[in-house]
């Protein structure tokens, strides 16, 4: 067996905890070019306990990455939300992609196609998937980013940028505009009445 | 391995303490920084592919106008054999040119697997087998690096929760087999041996005292924490005791070593409190100057070089 393939084989028993269940069961039948070495000691590494410590090394380590790059959408989320919208997403996308600001914009993408109870939720994920894409454009022109919000943006976005949880933020219909300019800098500007009734 | 200036003691990079680091004092000789957090990796294609961080390598710069800088990426999957990122070593290239750092080092291990066609980053340092095929593909690619980034390169042995059977080396034999056949350094994580020894049961001491710590160019020292029966190497806490014996015990053989670096996670900085890491970090000074007292100053605030 190559090297690639065994190091797949390890990753997989990590990344995958049904796969690594199936191999401790011995249901999951190893390719017939595997060395005899090689098989030992994928069927060892699977019943070996420090795997579960890596599983959960995993874990941590992507979602740190979603913290770090979606802060105001996982402070609004902070607790049981968070953990449960994230298993979903993780469940529906198994975190396996190699790039993680993508990664931070498809769990964006899961958030407003999913049903939720948070007032403030789509605007919130909206603003920091725009946010996102200024990011990605890198020095390319990036196509100006526009975000719906049905409440007051500053009131709401400062408070979660404090680590506070926004409580009765004033209504209000705007949109908030996000362009990078040529030193990629990030700019946004607020506009009124431009509020789209779809 | 070529000849390391001698920079003294140092602080690993993470934002929540920059303030801790911007202070002047004597504390600090160097700091280290983890230069793949200071940029966002668009991927393969696109043009350009990086895109750093202007706030923090306009921070940078201004530190290491002040101190010796040196790069420790968590990037490069070396050991990958799917996956070998040239773009991630030209980058660092492009880095070295930044910052002039004096040496770089990243980790002894892979995180870049394929699944089903996909290049999946496990996001954890997955230990290598101990095999001569191992260092088979690992050689060209030092070779590489080290002809790329102009500056020594080290590999920092792994912290690992479970254990590749059958290894054909024992640890100390595959690190000193590695950096003679390849030219590169070792970056003794000093606190990776001790997580290891507590959780698979060995003498730390007596694996140390197997590596030739001649081939060791830089040390690293943390703390950590148990979980469900684990020690892990969180960087969550103060050094603690044996970590410091065993620094105590190589730090005067490693002739070579040209730094010593205390790695805390930022999210902990909080909870440990700055008068602690200010405290271990005079306790390394301390130990430094007795085992490596400080040649002449070299302009621009470098070590003195010494041969190896």
């Amino acid at each position: 067996m190559s090297q690639a393939a065994f190091q797949s084989m390890m990753a997989r028993l990590i990344v995958e905890p049904d796969f690594r269940d199936a191999v401790r069961r011995g249901d999951v039948p190893l390719r017939d070019d595997f060395e005899p070495r090689d098989r030992s000691r994928l069927l060892r590494i699977a019943a070996d306990p420090g795997l579960d410590v890596n599983r959960t090394l995993f874990k941590g380590f992507r979602l740190g990455k979603l913290r770090s790059l979606l802060p105001l959408t996982c402070q609004l989320l902070e607790g049981l939300p968070l953990q449960r919208a994230v298993a979903a997403f993780w469940q529906s996308q198994p975190p396996t992609s190699f790039y993680f600001l993508p990664e931070a914009i498809e769990f964006c993408d899961h958030l407003l196609r999913t049903p939720t109870r948070s007032r403030y939720l789509r605007e919130v994920a909206a603003f920091e998937r725009a946010r996102l894409e200024l990011e990605r454009a890198g020095v390319d022109d990036p196509l100006p980013q526009r975000v719906e919000f049905e409440h007051e943006p500053t009131v709401l976005l400062t408070a979660l940028a404090e680590g506070r949880r926004p409580r009765a933020v004033p209504l209000r219909r705007c949109i908030v505009m996000g362009t990078r300019d040529a030193a990629g800098a990030i700019e946004w500007s607020l506009l009124d009445g431009q509020v789209s009734q779809a | 391995m070529q000849p390391l200036p001698k920079l003294g003691v140092g602080l690993a990079f993470q934002s929540p303490l920059k303030h801790l680091i911007e202070q002047p004092g004597d504390d600090l000789d160097c700091v280290e920084v983890v230069p793949d957090i200071l940029w966002t990796d668009l991927g393969p294609g696109r043009e350009p592919r990086y895109v750093d961080d202007p706030e923090g390598v306009a921070w940078l710069r201004e530190i290491a106008a002040q101190r010796p800088v040196i790069a420790h990426g968590i990037g490069l999957s070396i050991g990958s054999a799917s996956h070998f990122d040239r773009g991630h070593v030209r980058q660092l290239r492009r880095w070295h040119a930044l910052l002039d750092f004096p040496w770089h080092s990243d980790h002894l291990a892979y995180h870049v697997a394929d699944l089903d066609g996909t290049a999946v980053n496990v996001g954890i340092t997955l230990p290598l087998p101990r095999d001569a095929a191992t260092l088979d593909l690992l050689a060209p690619r030092i070779a590489e690096v080290m002809a790329t980034v102009p500056v020594p390169f080290l590999l920092e042995n792994n912290v690992y929760y479970f254990e590749i059977p059958d290894a054909e080396m024992d640890e100390p034999d595959f690190l000193n087999t590695l950096c003679r056949r390849c030219g590169c350094g070792l970056l003794l994580d000093l606190h990776n041996v001790y997580t290891n020894a507590v959780n698979h049961d060995f003498d730390a001491r007596a694996l140390v005292d197997a590596i030739d710590l001649s081939l060791v160019g830089e040390i690293h020292v943390a703390g950590g924490m148990t979980l469900d029966g684990t020690y892990l190497d969180a960087h969550s806490d103060t050094v603690p005791d044996p970590v410091w014996s065993l620094l105590e015990h190589v730090l005067p053989r490693c002739r070579n070593v040209g730094a010593v670096i205390f790695e805390l996670f930022g999210s902990w900085f909080e909870v440990v409190g700055e008068a602690r890491v200010r405290a271990d970090l005079r306790r390394l000074r301390r130990l430094w100057e007795t085992c490596h007292r400080p040649g002449p100053r070299a302009v621009g605030g470098r070590g003195s070089v010494l041969p190896a």
